[in-house]
């Protein structure tokens, strides 16, 4: 769980879509295995592969998944989190609201500029 | 982290039940996956007739097949729910996050400010002559309480210069038939229209 901890969120989810893979194979090799058996003639070699494949992968997905119970074991608590980042966001959308302001200021004093200019060409 | 930590009965029992769920399944698939191995062993001697064992034989199969099944899609929506879990509980990934987004916010504000303010000191020399321009024209009528960019300054510059005393800018103030102003730029109100005409040197 140590490494777990110093892992941020986005590893540990990319965690448990690897183990969805990983059933996803289990059920593969077992399908696998049973259609090799159902031949007359079987492949050895790979029904052995397939076998070590099938229980490798049983391990890991058994403990990964266990990993990840006992981190959230450890980090859960009953509360909600109340952490936002609404202030900062609103903070940083004003500051975008005085750059559009500033350039549409900009925009008008522009076109008025070139109509005193066509003005006095005229 | 100690064992010590009481989590609430809920969590406590739901990760519990999470664990059970994990157990139940991989022992599910390794059990069912064995057994379908064993029955297709053949076997010489059996109890009922060859084709009956047959049928069996295939009938449990299926069966046994499909609880392998059964097991690997409980163990998909426990992963789900896992995830779930980890998204909504995990709190230091959680501060994590909202401490980037923060931060990565708040450099945004801060380039959008500083691009803003040089903008602003670029353009101050070009605005302060637009503003002179605007307000010698017959276009610009202001009062004494409401002085342009260009007269503020070129009031605070008389006030600091020893020649150009308040009493000079008093009178540029109120209605004087003749008095020049440094830059006879002064607007006075006439009719309240700007018909006034400009003195300029």
């Amino acid at each position: 769980a140590d490494t777990y901890s110093t892992r941020n969120e986005s590893f540990r989810l990319r965690l448990l879509e690897e183990v969805e893979k990983e059933i996803a194979v289990v059920l593969q090799c077992a399908g696998n295995i049973v259609l090799e058996l159902s031949k007359d003639k079987h492949n050895a070699s790979l029904l052995d592969r397939q076998l070590v494949q099938f229980q490798t992968s049983i391990n890991r997905v058994e403990s990964e998944l266990s990993a990840q119970i006992r981190y959230l074991t450890q980090v859960a608590t009953g509360q909600p989190h109340e952490g936002s980042t609404y202030s900062t966001r609103k903070d940083c959308q004003m500051s975008l609201n005085r750059a559009e302001y500033a350039k549409v200021k900009l925009g008008e004093l522009g076109r008025t500029c070139e109509a005193m200019l066509e003005q006095q060409q005229i | 982290m100690a064992n010590q930590r009481v989590l609430p009965q809920s969590k406590e029992t739901l990760l519990q039940n999470y664990n059970k769920r994990l157990k139940d399944d991989i022992r599910s698939i390794m059990d069912n996956f064995t057994e379908i191995i064993k029955t297709a062993k053949i076997e010489d001697e059996t109890q009922v007739s060859r084709p009956t064992q047959a049928e069996q034989d295939h009938y449990e199969m299926h069966v046994r097949a499909a609880n392998i099944v059964r097991a690997g899609e409980s163990l998909m929506k426990l992963v789900s729910d896992l995830k779930q879990f980890l998204i909504l509980n995990d709190f230091p990934s959680v501060n994590d996050a909202i401490s980037q987004q923060n931060q990565q916010l708040r450099a945004l504000q801060d380039e959008c400010d500083k691009k803003l303010t040089s903008l602003r000191d670029e353009i101050a020399v070009d605005l302060y002559e637009l503003e002179e321009e605007y307000y010698s024209s017959s276009y610009g009528q202001w009062n004494s309480t409401d002085l342009p960019l260009c007269e503020a300054y070129r009031r605070r510059d008389s006030w600091a210069s020893p020649d150009g005393s308040s009493s000079s800018t008093q009178d540029d103030r109120e209605d004087s038939d003749g008095t020049p102003s440094q830059e006879a730029n002064a607007q006075h109100h006439v009719n309240g229209h700007g018909t006034a005409s400009t003195e300029k040197p």
